[in-house]
């Protein structure tokens, strides 16, 4: 048990290398194949891990690129699906306060933030000391990123090398990990809520707003819906709590 | 394919063009995040929402990698897909909530629907 920064440093890096970080890695050796196919160089590649650090971002980019849709479409279209990076970023920056730290390290926080790393950041960073969350934090997304951009670069010069049915199941590690992420994640009733909600009202939410805004719209509902569940529970509680 | 804008092409081109439409407007968010955290107290009931809309947000996205996939995921039929999802979960309750036991489950049984689906 050791207490220092570069120990927490290793810890977050090996806890990352023990599963999530193979899991996005995996996830983003997909962009390879996509930007190989409008003429990116490998670098580029694996440098649209390491600067824009969201898949769904980089797959729109680069699809949109082959679909061959303007780049102010691209830039809207990029910025919609990482509005989530939003309450995501604030969600966990609170968690990672630290006295005087300033604008310039919580942009640099702000950046290694994505879904996996959000999930098991909410999940394991509460049990750790206040002092202790920044090195464990850095090294378990540094371990991310790194992994990711080599990731992606295999993805590259494997392009179209593997089975369907491989294929299938490596699309499917991303779904499949985010949703036990979460799950393990989700402490009282309201997390629990959100998830089941943030699920079944997304066909829904596509039939009204159509791709592209569905996810938002089904997470303000869903989320606001269990937050106000939450609150309700909370409320006699708070009175009791009262003195008399 | 989009072509470059008139007078940028050239070698820089596919770096300018990831900064510019891929990187930019996505730290856009987060370094809006960056001046709103400040103002936000963890245990505040805005960031009590801010939490619960961010999972439904994230769970939205599974929803629709799940529901509308594409590439090879597609090839599966949607009971596979959602057979394998509910896989996963029973298998990380059944492991004492094993992250790892989850996902080989959910994996294997999607794997096994896509060989059988694609006529192996």
């Amino acid at each position: 048990m050791t207490a220092s920064a570069g120990g927490r440093f290793l810890r977050g890096a090996r806890d990352a290398l023990v599963l999530p970080a193979w899991v996005i890695g995996f996830s983003l050796s997909g962009i390879g194949p996509l930007a190989r196919e409008v003429g990116h160089p490998i670098e580029i590649a694996m440098a649209s891990t390491l600067l824009v650090w969201a898949g769904p971002a980089q797959v729109l980019f680069y699809g949109s690129i082959a679909a061959g849709a303007a780049w102010g479409t691209i830039a809207l279209a990029v910025c919609l699906s990482s509005l989530r990076f939003l309450p995501m970023t604030v969600s966990i920056l609170p968690l990672l306060r630290r006295p005087g730290q300033g604008a310039f390290e919580q942009a640099l926080l702000a950046h290694y933030v994505t879904v996996t790393t959000w999930t098991e950041s909410l999940r394991r960073l509460p049990d750790l000391p206040v002092e202790g969350r920044v090195p464990y934090y850095l090294g378990f997304s540094n371990a991310c990123i790194l992994v990711s951009a080599g990731m992606t670069g295999v993805g590259y010069l494997l392009s179209g090398a593997l089975p369907l049915t491989l294929g299938a199941g490596l699309l499917f590690l991303t779904p499949v990990f985010f949703t036990l992420s979460l799950t393990a994640g989700a402490r009282a009733l309201p997390d629990a809520v959100a998830l089941v909600l943030g699920f079944a009202l997304t066909p829904l939410a596509t039939l009204l707003a159509g791709r592209g805004f569905d996810t938002l719209l089904t997470g303000v509902v869903a989320g606001t819906v269990a937050y106000l569940i939450g609150r309700a529970r909370r409320r006699p509680a708070d009175f009791e709590a009262l003195p008399p | 394919m989009t072509p470059p804008l008139a007078g940028l092409d050239g070698p820089w081109w596919p770096l300018l063009s990831l900064v510019l439409f891929a990187a930019l407007p996505t730290a856009l968010w987060r370094v809006m995040a960056v001046l709103f955290a400040r103002r936000i107290d963890e245990r505040s009931e805005a960031f009590t929402w801010v939490k619960t809309v961010a999972s439904a947000l994230v769970m939205s996205v599974v929803a629709g990698l799940v529901l509308s996939p594409s590439g090879a995921l597609a090839a599966v039929p949607l009971v596979g897909r959602l057979g394998s999802l509910v896989a996963g979960l029973a298998a990380f309750f059944l492991a004492r909530r094993s992250l790892a036991a989850g996902v080989v489950a959910g994996e294997a049984v999607l794997i096994a629907s896509a060989w059988y689906a694609m006529g192996r």
